[in-house]
């Protein structure tokens, strides 16, 4: 290899650890390019929405139709309760964290097929993985792509620091493939208008929180959030997609609103 | 733990007298099926909490060793190939799941990938086709040991069946995390490589051990292929090492939070690949690297 065919940052990677921190400081290299910048990663809950059945799922595809042509959607799913059973027979079994990963990878991955089956006619592809190279073309050939939200982690699912279900859930797969192709928007479609002080479906007294920042989330310490920690801690080392949209699927026309830039639930920023 | 078991207990029970078909009926227009976390939110701490249990390990007999990539593969015959009758000798009596390093084409790679403005998910995807090619390097000159390169597609599911059918396995040390890398703290390099790769496989399998095979006799205090005079620290536990913030360390630096969390493997080994007699010795459970431990207090 010709050195002089290597940029200088080249040279001080071959010659230098990867775990240098000065080193990697300069790593940040030019400006990140943005790769599907027109492109709006969406999350349809599996617990939420899907679990629902048709009342919810319903209204929402429609939703998604209507929105063809006007938006590039990217629809990741989440699991749901067929996870938790699944988590809950693991758990007892005591399987480790990757294998309870590998199986809240099929119940989304059932979802996703469902979604799939049911916006078919219009041409919308259901993609694994392996498949990302074909989404740009897909996406401009019929403006929508449904993916599994459970990142491909599998036995390489890091475990969380309490308890031991996987921590890079549905909401962290989608908010990453939003990441990191430079997405227009990263909106979680769930059934509750946003964020709560507390689990509104279990406390009367919940508050409310219609936008707020990571630090000001962190300050609260909330006991229960309504997007997964990861999405949070990740978002602060984020390039692009720097804030997400919470909203709640169930009220019609939420979706559209949010996909023309409005803010219908709770925005969370890292800035 | 014992309420929690009782409770595991309750929800079984509940569950032979319910036909899991059958969604409890709920008021909340949410079709359940009938379990431990049914309704609940996972992200509520005291949901969290409740799922500590006793992890169960699936190959409690295998060794992982990482081979480095720019340490040891990239160094040429005079390197590789005693470190591979090193390996094949270690096959006569043990397991081995190999993982490898990118190396010097991961390196190049993230250099032209920075230039063009790639974000940190590309570049790990691209880094995975070099450390599948020394996998598959590795795995010709292991090959009259019975012990090959596995496709990454099959190599998690069939894990169990290969080292039960063979003296070892390889893989790219590197996880499958591809566009689904976590964007790092600092600049662009994806930080989850193969040395977090083959921890959180021998972590996930439960395996005997975890070693790091490398240029460099273990951690030293600084770099020593740049400052002489580096000594090196013979064992240390994360939360020193969190301490003293070294600037540059011999593996992946997600290790000390991968570690951290770990529920079966607490420990792992550097060992220098340039003394391959070294790698049967850590295998045996010798001092002969550097050993880091979790830091005690993170799990209790």
């Amino acid at each position: 290899m010709q050195n002089d065919l290597l940029t200088e940052l080249g040279r001080s990677l071959l010659t230098s650890s990867l775990d240098d921190e000065r080193l990697m400081t300069q790593t940040g290299g030019p400006a990140a390019v943005q790769i599907l910048p027109e492109a709006n990663v969406i999350k349809i809950g599996g617990q939420s929405i899907i679990d629902r059945g048709r009342a919810a799922v319903f209204p929402l595809m429609d939703e998604i139709v209507e929105n063809l042509g006007r938006h590039k959607m990217i629809i990741g799913t989440g699991a749901g309760t067929r996870a938790r059973h699944a988590y809950s027979v693991g758990l007892d079994l005591g399987l480790p964290t990757g294998v309870l990963s590998v199986l809240g990878t099929f119940v989304s991955m059932q979802n996703a097929r469902m979604l799939n089956y049911l916006l078919a006619k219009h041409g919308i592809p259901f993609i694994e993985p392996a498949q990302f190279a074909q989404l740009p073309h897909y996406l401009a050939e019929r403006g929508a792509v449904i993916f599994f939200g459970m990142p491909p982690y599998v036995y390489w699912h890091g475990n969380p620091a309490v308890g031991r279900i996987p921590p890079n859930r549905t909401d962290t797969g989608c908010y990453l493939v939003s990441e990191v192709l430079g997405a227009r928007s990263m909106i979680f479609v769930k059934d509750e208008k946003g964020l709560y002080t507390a689990d509104p479906k279990k406390d009367r007294n919940a508050k409310f929180i219609p936008t707020i920042t990571i630090a000001e989330l962190e300050q609260l310490d909330l006991h229960d959030v309504v997007v997964e920690r990861s999405v949070l801690e990740l978002m602060r080392n984020a390039t692009h997609r720097r804030s997400i949209q919470v909203i709640n699927g169930l009220d019609r026309g939420n979706l559209t609103r949010a996909l023309n830039g409005e803010h219908v639930g709770t925005i969370i920023s890292a800035d | 733990m014992s309420a929690q078991s009782s409770l595991l207990i309750d929800v079984m029970t509940n569950q032979e007298n319910t036909q899991l078909t059958d969604s409890p009926k709920t008021n909340d227009g949410r079709h359940h099926v009938q379990s431990l976390l049914m309704r609940e939110s996972l992200l509520d701490k005291d949901v969290q909490k409740s799922t500590e249990t006793p992890v169960f390990r699936m190959l409690p007999e295998a060794h992982v060793i990482k081979i480095g990539g720019r340490s040891v593969m990239d160094a040429g015959r005079a390197i590789v190939y005693p470190v591979v009758e090193a390996l094949a000798g270690c096959l006569k009596t043990k397991k081995l799941i190999i993982g490898t390093g990118g190396g010097a084409r991961s390196r190049h790679v993230f250099s032209i990938g920075i230039d063009l403005g790639l974000p940190t998910g590309v570049l790990a995807q691209l880094a995975l086709a070099d450390s599948l090619g020394n996998a598959h390097i590795l795995g010709t000159l292991l090959a009259p040991y019975g012990v090959v390169a596995i496709p990454p597609e099959i190599f998690g599911h069939l894990l169990p069946l290969f080292i039960t059918s063979a003296p070892g396995v390889i893989f790219n040390g590197d996880p499958p995390y591809s566009l689904w890398e976590h964007p790092p703290a600092l600049g662009r390099i994806p930080p989850h490589r193969s040395d977090a790769g083959s921890f959180l496989l021998a972590e996930c399998f439960g395996c005997k051990s975890l070693t790091l095979v490398k240029d460099v006799d273990g951690l030293c205090d600084r770099d020593p292929k740049i400052h002489a005079e580096a000594s090196l620290i013979r064992e240390i536990d994360t939360a020193e090492l969190r301490q003293r913030n070294l600037e540059s360390l011999p593996f992946d630096r997600v290790l000390l939070d991968l570690l951290d969390n770990a529920r079966l493997l607490r420990s792992f080994q550097i060992v220098n690949g340039r003394h391959p007699d070294r790698i049967a010795g850590a295998l045996e459970g010798k001092h002969v690297g550097t050993i880091v431990y979790a830091n005690p207090k993170s799990r209790t």
